[in-house]
């Protein structure tokens, strides 16, 4: 990977590996289904087959004599200790835990059956008989629009339709549409598709009637943010509550919400005082736990003959499922879906959002994105695409020519965030030379002349991560801060710990850098610990790119607030006032003095032995950070593809992805982290959707039916990178785990329409199924 | 999932042997493929266990059977509901009777909904397996009649 980053300072930048990986490449991790407790019993739910019934009777008679089953749980137990519901993640609704009268999507869990084996309570959860009547199926939210069927009787406004949100000016927007010299319109499907972390959810519930204390191993992006949910729905003291998140199998948004089995099992526990496990299905996983997207967006983009963007209107309709259980900030109902005026300098925009009700599974989750980032992303960079083709114009001049310039940052986008940073026509200009654009449009021309479909794609996005300012953004009331603790040992190793939860991004690696810079130390021996509310400094988690940006700053802070400490010490160990003394070189020195310093670990030993006579012992910091702005990260990515006309079959033959992050911490992690991004982004681009048939059903519910790419479909990934710092940020970085996933769909499909453009196909919906793009290219040639 | 199938049954066995045979619900159940176990519970009903194995789901599935013969002798329904391991499968059938020469013959058609993890198979898989199920089903009806009207008659 080439960077234009200076050379590496003492372990900011380096390539160091991954000091998670020797546990994890020898199958030692830890993970909630390694945990086993001592008298230790399993659940298993049984899950509803209809997507909409009334349920009239559930008889757990069979299930309970089989043999080791201790007890069957259902809604209505539930409901005796008021938790049969619980809040949604931003508090605006509520979710069934287990089924109270009614089901509202297919798989929706109805009873937990709790037995000494896991084989007991599987088995014993299929003789549950559960009577249901049908009740009318919606199964699209164009359906739910209608109010024909009302879903959730249950609230006090009887319509399907969730909320309105919109942002921007609409009256301008319109009016700029109305005259613009040249228009597009089209709607785009981002498809609902699902995190599919190849670990699915699983909790060890452990309630100790003699210390009277829950103690909850779980599969938990955010641990503090899960202790609070559970003290405030179930009024145990927070104090009496530890979550312990153990080794995460990936997240990808995945784990942030709370699931029904985590309370049943936890529900379990507490009632029969023994540890509970719950580890769930593959199927439970892709069925009952978290989507993503499913958002129908209707792009319009006006401009000028010549090229000039002059407005922007995106209007969507959201499926948000039977709750409304979206993991967005609370005051951000849409998420950060107002950056989806991208990387372009629109005079004026307007979105608009409506969510509904349907009979799917509820949720909504950032899918390796922060907020439906995604989203608009797709929307502005498949509208661009569309937008050059009906101006006739090369995509990557429409781009250059419309790009925010360098020198307009901090720059106020129509939709009302500041972007912090960013050189749009750097990263695009040198992408397309390292791909070799020109080049590949004239091999493209002469293709075409032979009837060969070959496509090349562009897409220049701007992510906004980093959620986020306090002022702006909560959960349920807590800000989005994070936090770190940095406590450096008398022999100059230390312990780091943080208010993230990794699942596989680094953090014991880069977290170490970070401390590592700041002290001079090494990061070899800075321990990194997460996920441990008892010991962990009280954070929101890890998701939507947040971790860098915030905790990552935190981290920066908390280390100078050691170095300010030390200072102290290092003062009395040179003999010299503090203000004499300067950190320069990654040591204590006095200004003018050369020669004369102690390095921070001669200060460490001191700080413990010999501090000084007015200085406090130890050397320990903590720092509660809360961003000023948002980050946004940003990057220039190039498809090749060639499509098969006889087949439908898209082979990309290159995918080279420039991505600008800031300040890079560690090259070799980034580099990981645009690999694993891409390949999921290309995975929902080719082949990942969950679809429902018009009854309900959903058809993909197994990993035969749901694809993960291997080694053998997925392309060759070629990065490289820019660095455009973070003005606002202690040490410049951004956040970076995302934006391959945010930016990369887009590039396939304006790769593939551009294959299928002479056909005149402009516009198939995700995912590119090889059977979807044969269907197009013989409609399209049966029309001529 | 809703899926639609339909055939005829050319049966060289009178006409009054056959609706004997198809509106006893014993013999109909005995017909169903994969059957491990049935019981009649009336004229008109009969319980049937089946071994199912679609895709991952594989196992037993209970079902009712009612069947509902016209007064005119005509047509014969079937309704069959029933399921297992938390999927459910409706299915309505029915028959048209009639002479052809002395063939009897069968236009059957059924209408098949599923819901649960047998739906989400897949329709590639699930389409033709239900509709083995049924094809076999009016198979065994001809092949059982046509067996018995060749075998000689039980003494007795």
């Amino acid at each position: 990977m080439s960077t234009t980053q200076e050379p590496p300072r003492h372990a900011l930048g380096l390539s160091m590996k991954r000091k998670e990986d020797p546990r994890f490449i020898r199958g030692r991790g830890r993970y909630v289904d390694d945990i086993t407790l001592p008298n230790m019993l399993w659940m298993a739910l049984v899950h509803s087959p209809y997507p909409h019934a009334t349920i009239k009777n559930i008889d757990s008679t069979a299930a309970l004599a089989v043999p080791g089953v201790k007890a069957v749980i259902t809604g209505k137990d539930l409901e005796g200790a008021n938790l049969a519901w619980i809040p949604t993640f931003h508090g605006y609704d509520k979710q069934m835990v287990l089924a109270v009268g009614k089901v509202l999507y297919q798989f929706q869990e109805v009873a937990g059956v709790i037995a000494e084996t896991r084989e007991a309570a599987h088995d014993a959860a299929q003789l549950v008989e559960v009577e249901y009547e049908e009740l009318p199926v919606v199964a699209n939210p164009f359906d739910a629009k209608t109010d024909k069927v009302i879903l959730r009787d249950d609230r006090e406004n009887k319509t399907n339709h969730i909320y309105h949100w919109e942002v921007g000016d609409r009256d301008k927007t319109d009016g700029a549409l109305a005259n613009a010299e040249v228009k597009i319109q089209q709607r785009l499907w981002f498809q609902r598709c699902h995190p599919a972390p190849l670990e699915p959810c699983g909790i060890v519930a452990d309630m100790n009637k003699a210390t009277g204390r829950l103690t909850m191993y779980m599969t938990s992006q955010a641990p503090h943010a899960h202790r609070t949910v559970v003290s405030l729905v179930t009024g145990i003291p927070e104090d009496k509550i530890h979550v312990i998140s153990p080794d995460i199998g990936g997240g990808f948004g995945n784990k942030v919400p709370v699931y029904p089995g985590y309370v049943v099992a936890t529900a379990a526990s507490v009632i029969l005082g023994v540890p509970v496990k719950w580890i769930e299905t593959r199927t439970e996983n892709l069925t009952t736990t978290g989507f993503a997207r499913d958002y129908h967006m209707d792009v319009e983009i006006g401009a000028t003959k010549d090229g000039a963007i002059t407005a922007l209107k995106v209007a969507t309709v959201a499926d948000h499922g039977a709750f409304d259980a979206a993991a967005d900030p609370t005051k951000y109902p849409a998420g950060l879906f107002g950056i989806v005026t991208g990387s372009y300098d629109f005079p004026t925009a307007f979105t608009e959002l409506d969510a509904y009700f349907t009979n799917k599974t509820p949720g909504g989750v950032a899918y390796r994105c922060s907020f439906r980032v995604t989203e608009a992303s797709y929307a502005i960079e498949r509208g661009m695409d569309l937008l050059a083709a009906e101006l006739g114009m090369d995509p990557a001049q429409l781009r250059l020519k419309n790009f925010v310039k360098k020198e307009q940052f901090p720059y106020p986008s129509p939709l009302g965030f500041v972007y912090d940073s960013g050189d749009y026509h750097t990263a695009l200009e040198r992408v397309l030379k390292t791909i070799g654009y020109d080049d590949l449009r004239k091999e493209q021309a002469e293709k075409r002349k032979r009837g060969e479909l070959m496509g090349i794609g562009i897409s220049t996005f701007t992510e906004v991560v980093g959620a986020g300012p306090g002022k702006h953004f909560d959960i349920m009331g807590i800000k989005m801060f994070d936090s770190a603790e940095v406590r450096i040992h008398p022999t100059g190793s230390g312990i780091v710990r943080a208010g993230t939860r990794h699942q596989g991004q680094g953090h014991e690696t880069t977290w170490a850098q970070i401390v590592a810079e700041e002290l001079g130390l090494d990061p070899q021996n800075l321990l990194v610990e997460e996920g441990d509310t008892d010991t962990a400094p009280y954070g929101l988690g890890t998701y939507a790119s947040r971790s860098t940006p915030v905790a990552g700053a935190a981290l920066a802070m908390a280390a100078r607030r050691v170095r300010e400490r030390g200072r102290k010490v290092a003062a009395h160990l040179l003999e010299a006032s503090e203000a004499d003394v300067e950190w320069k070189d990654y040591k204590f020195s006095v200004k003018g003095v050369p020669g004369k310093s102690v390095t921070m670990q001669e200060v460490a030993f001191a700080a413990y032995t010999n501090p000084g006579p007015d200085n406090e012992p130890g050397l320990e910091a903590t720092y509660y950070y809360d961003p000023p702005n948002l980050t946004f990260p940003f990057g220039a990515y190039v498809a090749v593809v060639d499509v098969d006309r006889e087949t439908g079959e898209t082979k990309v033959r290159r995918f080279v992805a420039l991505d600008d992050c800031g300040t890079i911490i560690n090259p070799m992690i980034v580099e990981g982290q645009i690999h694993g991004g891409l390949t999921e982004g290309f995975a929902i681009a080719f082949m990942q959707e969950i679809a429902y048939d018009a009854e309900g059903n959903n058809l993909n519910t197994n990993f035969t039916d749901y694809l993960v790419p291997t080694a053998l479909e997925t392309p060759e990934w070629e990065t490289d990178s820019t660095v455009t710092p973070s003005p606002h940020h202690p040490i410049g970085a951004k956040g970076v785990g995302e934006s391959p996933n945010v930016g990369s769909p887009a590039a396939f499909v304006n790769a593939v329409m551009d294959a299928l453009s002479p056909l005149g196909i402009k516009n198939i919906d995700m995912p590119l199924y090889r059977e979807k793009v044969w269907r197009a290219i013989r409609d399209a040639e049966a029309k001529t | 999932m809703d899926l639609h199938y339909s055939g005829t049954e050319r049966i060289p066995v009178p006409r009054d042997k056959v609706w004997a045979f198809i509106t006893d619900p014993k013999s109909v159940g005995s017909c169903l493929p994969d059957v491990i176990d049935y019981t009649a519970v009336d004229d008109h009903n009969v319980n049937a266990t089946v071994k199912v194995a679609v895709g991952p789901v594989r196992g037993t599935f209970k079902f009712q059977i009612q069947l509902q013969p016209s007064a005119d002798g005509n047509h014969v329904g079937m309704n069959i509901s029933g399921g297992g391991f938390g999927s459910v499968v409706n299915l309505v059938a029915g028959a048209d009777v009639s002479s052809d020469g002395d063939v009897t013959v069968l236009d059957w058609q059924g209408d098949a909904t599923m819901r649960g993890p047998v739906a989400t198979v897949g329709g590639r898989v699930l389409d033709a397996q239900a509709n083995r199920v049924i094809t076999q089903t009016f198979a065994n009806v001809k092949s059982r009649l046509v067996g018995e009207s060749a075998a000689p008659a039980p003494a007795g």
